[in-house]
């Protein structure tokens, strides 16, 4: 009987602990503490399934570390009191229909006071509901902007305008190239990039061999779209603006069907993999325009990103270095400009943060201080522009070459992109 | 101009061959068992991702993995057969219906076991062969090598064996077949097999080409039901004609033009082949 009543004892004991040992993340650890009151919901509506997911998951991940960061320092400060920052994500698959559903939910369901997005396919969904109710909406391509939306922004990416740095470079250390190639898949992201594309390649007096080829978006073979590409005997393979999923077909045929020129693009998300399926040698010099965190350049000072390496290595750690995608450190410094603004203003209103955002004309780019621009292109000036980084493959490794500036492009050939983007039907009243 | 026009000549060929095997397959389903199967562009899936598995992940080698891919998505074959079909075959829509609801479980399937991103599956080969200014790498090289032999030992089961020919019964008559004593059941479940098998060894064979995707049957299925009407709907050599047309004239006008054209490009020539020959290319006139 002792024995009994002992196990019994036990069992109860060890059934308390068990439960408290369950409840103690819950309510024992004291760190930052937030009343329930003080959370901030932040929408993330992006592509989170689907070929263009590469543009939005990879995201999401890097923002689950940044909340994370964020919290365990205690939140962000917003009228003397800390607020916890949470996430409430939606996938839109790129889809205008599923992201006007999205951002209802995310508005009305989860009272989120901004929304990070990827924009283009989706945004046309979005753009009434964020008119009406004010809401303060990120893109990462600012080929969304027009004067009919002030609360959209593009305060990362000035996709696909930092394009024209890459040319620039290239231009400048590779004179003797002088004849090139385009290609994009045809859609609402291709078509402004090779418009960005043809006047850059026009700046730097480099010759485009006949018209851009638009692939269908439903291409699965690329074959054909390389011969056809490569038959012009090109120096340079320009690849645009194309998704992961075309941009590594698409370098495999360059590589099989013996292309050796030089080749430029605007992304090139997972090219571990590339160079796993072609050679070192072949990817040697392919340039693109977004850097991987672990890159010592981005310790200089001018840099607002805090601690690109340690976020690398963190990112890495929790998904994987071939996870690593262009998106993966944007939201997150969107969510920093987010944050110091709120901060600022001592409010998370839209309107409040808005108007902090774009104090002076000018703010905290991820990759140096930069300029609320884009009157010309967009309406208004709801881009932020300063330098953006060409990043070059070397030993199988993108490295950044160079911090290039877009305003400084802009300055000298700004009516030749005008003229292209024009041509191609992608200005902001062509658009509307 | 001669290298451009051989490279898209390789090109054209690729395609062509693992077009052929899909629609040899979906031809023979239909033809034995008068199901028009909307899930073979998944089982076409399923065989690359037997690849993305076995080759990619545990690192058997390709050709065992290919191999594992033909009998698995030929066993998955069978238990559509036993499971969906044969309770449904009185149903004229029965089967169709089924198969939708099939295609969208493997998908699902897929996604819940691999994720929704494109797998990533190791080069098999990086060699290629040079013929004047052309390429052909080895990986097409062994799709068009593979898809021959497989179609030639395919014509000569159903026209040199006992069991092929009893195929050849019930696909042209099928209770005419069961009063010879030809067993219908038995017939259904090895033409599965070998239909699906079919797929399946095309999606495995090209998975180290195209990136495998849960979505990756939606594609084919589209060209596969074009390529059969234009063959001739039960004709396995017409599927075979019907797919190198197809693949050629796709691709060459992919090459000289672009691909939203040749898909306009591949529709027309359906809708010629249904003006002049209703029946498609080989496919034999129904008696009023």
């Amino acid at each position: 009987m002792t024995s009994a009543s002992k196990i019994s004892l036990n069992r109860r004991t060890l059934l308390c602990g068990a439960a408290s040992a369950a409840l103690m993340p819950v309510v024992g650890f004291p760190r930052a503490s937030f009343a329930q009151e003080d959370v901030v919901k932040i929408g993330f509506l992006a592509p989170l399934t689907g070929p263009v997911a590469a543009w939005g998951k990879p995201g999401l991940d890097g923002c689950k570390i940044w909340a994370d960061w964020m919290n365990e320092a205690g939140g962000i400060e917003i009228g003397g009191k800390p607020h916890r920052i949470e996430f409430a994500s939606y996938d839109d698959e790129d889809d205008a229909g599923k992201a006007r559903a999205g951002a209802t939910q995310l508005i009305r369901e989860s009272d989120v006071k901004f929304i990070m997005m990827l924009g283009g396919n989706s945004w046309p969904g979005v753009e009434e509901i964020a008119a009406r109710q004010g809401m303060l909406v990120s893109t990462l391509l600012p080929s969304d902007l027009t004067p009919n939306t002030e609360t959209l922004i593009a305060p990362c990416e000035v996709h696909p305008i930092y394009n024209v740095t890459g040319v620039d470079w290239l231009a400048a250390n590779r004179p003797e190239l002088k004849t090139a190639v385009i290609c994009a898949q045809d859609d609402a992201l291709g078509k402004p990039s090779v418009a960005t594309y043809l006047a850059a390649f026009e700046a730097a007096g480099i010759e485009v061999l006949g018209d851009p080829l638009f692939f269908d978006p439903a291409t699965t073979d690329f074959a054909p779209v390389m011969t056809q590409l490569l038959a012009k005997n090109p120096d340079i393979l320009c690849l645009d603006t194309c998704y992961a999923d075309y941009v590594h077909p698409l370098c495999e045929q360059a590589f099989q069907q013996g292309y050796k020129g030089q080749i430029i693009s605007c992304t090139l998300d997972f090219y571990q993999r590339i160079v796993e399926r072609t050679s070192k040698e072949f990817m040697e010099g392919v340039i693109f325009q977004f850097p991987d965190f672990d890159d010592k350049a981005l310790n200089d000072p001018r840099i607002n990103f805090r601690k690109p390496n340690d976020f690398y290595a963190e990112y890495v750690k929790r998904y994987g270095a071939t996870e690593w995608s262009a998106v993966s450190w944007e939201y997150s410094s969107i969510m920093d400009l987010w944050a110091d603004a709120a901060q600022r203003a001592g409010s998370v209103e839209p309107a409040d943060v808005l108007k902090a955002m774009k104090e002076g004309g000018k703010g905290k780019h991820a990759f140096g201080e930069a300029r609320w621009w884009g009157k010309d292109l967009f309406g208004l000036d709801n881009a932020l522009v300063g330098d953006w980084p060409v990043v070059v493959i070397r030993d199988g490794k993108a490295t950044i070459a160079e911090f290039r500036s877009i305003p400084d492009w802009w300055d000298k050939h700004g009516p030749l992109l005008i003229k292209h983007m024009t041509d191609l039907g992608q200005m902001w009243s062509q658009r509307t | 101009m001669s290298d451009f026009l051989l490279q898209t000549a390789f090109n054209a060929s690729y395609a062509a061959s693992y077009m052929a095997l899909i629609a040899v397959g979906l031809v023979l389903i239909f033809g034995v068992m008068g199901v028009i199967n909307f899930a073979h562009g998944e089982l076409y899936m399923a065989g690359a991702y037997a690849v993305v598995f076995f080759y990619a992940g545990l690192g058997l080698p390709f050709i065992v993995a290919v191999a594992i891919g033909l009998v698995f998505v030929g066993c998955l074959g069978m238990l559509m057969e036993l499971a969906l079909f044969r309770p449904l075959r009185t149903n004229p829509l029965g089967g169709l219906i089924a198969s939708i609801g099939f295609l969208l479980m493997l998908q699902t399937v897929a996604v819940l076991g691999f994720g929704l991103r494109n797998q990533n599956v190791p080069p098999v080969s990086q060699g290629r062969i040079t013929v004047g200014g052309a390429f052909l790498t080895y990986e097409r090289l062994y799709v068009i090598l593979a898809t021959v032999g497989l179609l030639l030992a395919l014509w000569l089961f159903l026209r040199k064996s006992k069991f092929g020919w009893a195929l050849r019964a019930c696909a042209q008559d099928r209770e005419a077949a069961s009063l010879q004593g030809i067993s219908i059941n038995q017939t259904a479940r090895y033409a599965m097999f070998i239909g699906a098998g079919l797929a399946g060894v095309a999606g495995a064979l090209t998975a180290p080409l195209v990136a495998p995707t849960p979505y990756m049957g939606h594609t084919v299925i589209v060209t596969a039901f074009i390529i059969i009407i234009v063959g001739g709907i039960g004709s396995l050599e017409g599927a075979v004609l019907a797919a190198i047309i197809y693949a050629f004239v796709h691709t060459f006008v992919t090459t000289f033009f672009d691909g939203v054209i040749a898909n306009i490009v591949g529709l027309l020539l359906m809708l010629a082949v249904l003006v002049v020959k209703p029946q498609g290319l080989f496919g034999v006139r129904e008696r009023a």
